[in-house]
């Protein structure tokens, strides 16, 4: 079943910006990678999804429901991180939650302190004075705290330090397991590689290749196998490059930079 | 049709404004009406003979005789069109126009909230901050002209008059609110809420220094509260003030309408 149906969405802001004809399609349960640099025109697709803008050509529907006229609908299953999160400042993180809780009016049963535990996160503070690793975690539990079935993620680690980025990965990876679906875009070409089932690459506001992770993966990484002289100083290698022994050889994987697959795509150059 | 949680936070982001303007109007208001006494009324008198056209332009006329002429003439003019008006401007860009400038109404969109309710929402938090404003000055004004010279207020006039205020403000109001849902940026809805209000003060001002100029009162919406006409319940006063109404009515639907149907980059 088609969660995430976009149509040759069209958006000319001129000069080249904006996004044209892209087409995306989400499946139930699948977890679709938005890849892109800066200005690709993620924000822009998922604003029209979420309804904040028309599509001026094209169409976009959540759970067959229109995302312009039915935006309301969608959003009770949904939960939203944006790219740029601006709160309310006069508010401390706990009363922010209280008022997205009432606002949205959820059950008294919800995520926000199972989500706070997990991002160890201390709400008590002003928001205006958070660090943006804060106020991002606070992004996070906001979105969450609903349960929804669908989640629309917009470049949701920015900010945050690895260790956070892994729990959220994790946290991804979970919510996948109970048939959740997920749209996220990323810059980070190993957020997306360790999460999603698809990835799509945007690049100047086109649709560049959607492909499966697997395949992206074969496409980019070179497999080495490595001979040693002895098992221990295979275990040795194995571990000192992250390889897989077995007997004498070791398996080690090179993944190509981000920079080198984002230049394969962008460059043009599809045979590299 | 209303989103309370929404409201109830809004209406406490109108508290400190409220609290704030209550306290300038108050002191004014008492201050004014106890100056009314007809030696002092023989001294603003003399005000006007020696700086009539300044006296006039800020609505304050001579030869006021009754207290709520005198009302009329001295807070009328200014101090009960300007305050109220700078709590709509204020108010009005802060609640639809900032949130979309900062980006922070996607946390709004981001519920299962229809569009139109938060409008509605946002435009009651203002309705009620103009009412509350123009139900405690009446009351105060009431309180005061009543321990100072009591029975000298009659109670339907000023009730009239302040209906007729309120319609005023609510169209100043429905200005400023329709400016914050046209404009995304905070700067332009300030700009034009700002701005059409301040400018049809001036002309209003110009209107009343002098009689050449007095053709330019029929360019400032200022001319459909008429004050004194409302007291003496003459029907052109009365349609002036319907005009505002409807008015308000129209730019208050109009914002809504524009803010359901504009693309929001945030």
């Amino acid at each position: 079943m088609r969660v995430i149906n976009a149509q040759n969405l069209t958006r000319d802001y001129g000069s080249g910006k904006g996004i044209f004809d892209v087409s995306i399609q989400v499946e139930k349960g699948e977890v679709f990678g938005f890849l892109g640099p800066n200005g690709a025109g993620k924000t822009t697709t998922i604003r029209h999804l979420m309804g904040f803008i028309k599509p001026k050509s094209g169409s976009a529907q959540i759970d067959g429901l229109d995302c312009w006229k039915q935006r309301d609908e969608i959003q009770r299953r949904l939960g939203y991180i944006p790219g740029e999160i601006s709160f309310f400042d006069d508010m401390t993180g706990n009363e922010f939650l209280k008022f997205i809780s009432a606002y949205r009016n959820i059950d008294k049963e919800n995520r926000i302190q199972e989500m706070l535990e997990r991002f160890e996160l201390n709400p008590k503070g002003k928001i205006k004075k958070m660090s943006k690793g804060m106020k991002q975690k606070l992004g996070i539990v906001s979105a969450f705290m609903h349960a929804p079935d669908i989640l629309i993620l917009d470049e949701p680690t920015s900010g945050l330090d690895p260790l956070m980025q892994n729990r959220f990965i994790e946290l991804i990876a979970e919510e996948k397991k109970k048939g959740k679906t997920i749209l996220l875009s990323s810059h980070i070409f190993e957020e997306v590689e360790r999460t999603c089932d698809r990835i799509g690459i945007i690049r100047n506001g086109k649709l560049v290749t959607v492909d499966s992770v697997e395949t992206l993966r074969k496409r980019h990484m070179r497999t080495y196998t490595v001979h040693l002289d002895s098992p221990d100083l295979a275990e040795d290698f194995a571990r000192d490059f992250g390889g897989v022994r077995d007997g004498n050889q070791v398996k080690v994987a090179a993944k190509q930079s981000l920079e080198t697959i984002f230049m394969n795509y962008y460059g043009g150059d599809k045979n590299a | 049709m209303l989103n309370m949680t929404l409201y109830q936070r809004e209406m406490k982001g109108s508290l400190k404004m409220l609290l704030i303007f209550s306290a300038i109007i108050s002191m004014y208001v008492t201050i004014i009406i106890r100056m009314y006494d007809p030696e002092m009324m023989a001294t603003l008198d003399n005000f006007y003979e020696v700086m009539p056209e300044l006296m006039a332009s800020v609505g304050m006329s001579a030869g006021a005789t009754s207290l709520i002429g005198f009302m009329i003439s001295y807070l009328y003019g200014f101090i009960l069109l300007v305050f109220p008006m700078v709590f709509c401007i204020l108010r009005g860009n802060g609640l639809i126009a900032k949130y979309t400038d900062k980006g922070s109404m996607a946390l709004l969109l981001a519920a299962p909230t229809k569009r139109r309710t938060i409008a509605l929402t946002q435009m009651s938090v203002l309705l009620s901050g103009i009412l509350l404003i123009i139900i405690f000055a009446t009351g105060l004004e009431v309180a005061i002209a009543e321990t100072s010279f009591p029975g000298e207020l009659v109670l339907s006039e000023l009730i009239k008059l302040n209906a007729a205020l309120l319609c005023l403000h609510l169209f100043i109001g429905s200005i400023c609110f329709l400016a914050s849902c046209i404009f995304s940026d905070s700067k332009y809805s300030i700009a034009f809420g700002a701005g059409a209000p301040a400018l049809m003060y001036i002309l209003q001002m110009l209107a009343n220094a002098g009689e050449k100029a007095a053709v330019i009162k029929h360019f400032t919406f200022f001319t459909l509260f008429d004050a004194n006409g409302i007291t003496a319940g003459k029907s052109s006063a009365i349609m002036g003030t319907l005009a505002l109404l409807i008015g308000a009515v129209i730019l208050y639907t109009t914002g809504i309408i524009v803010f359901c149907r504009k693309d929001l980059h945030i």
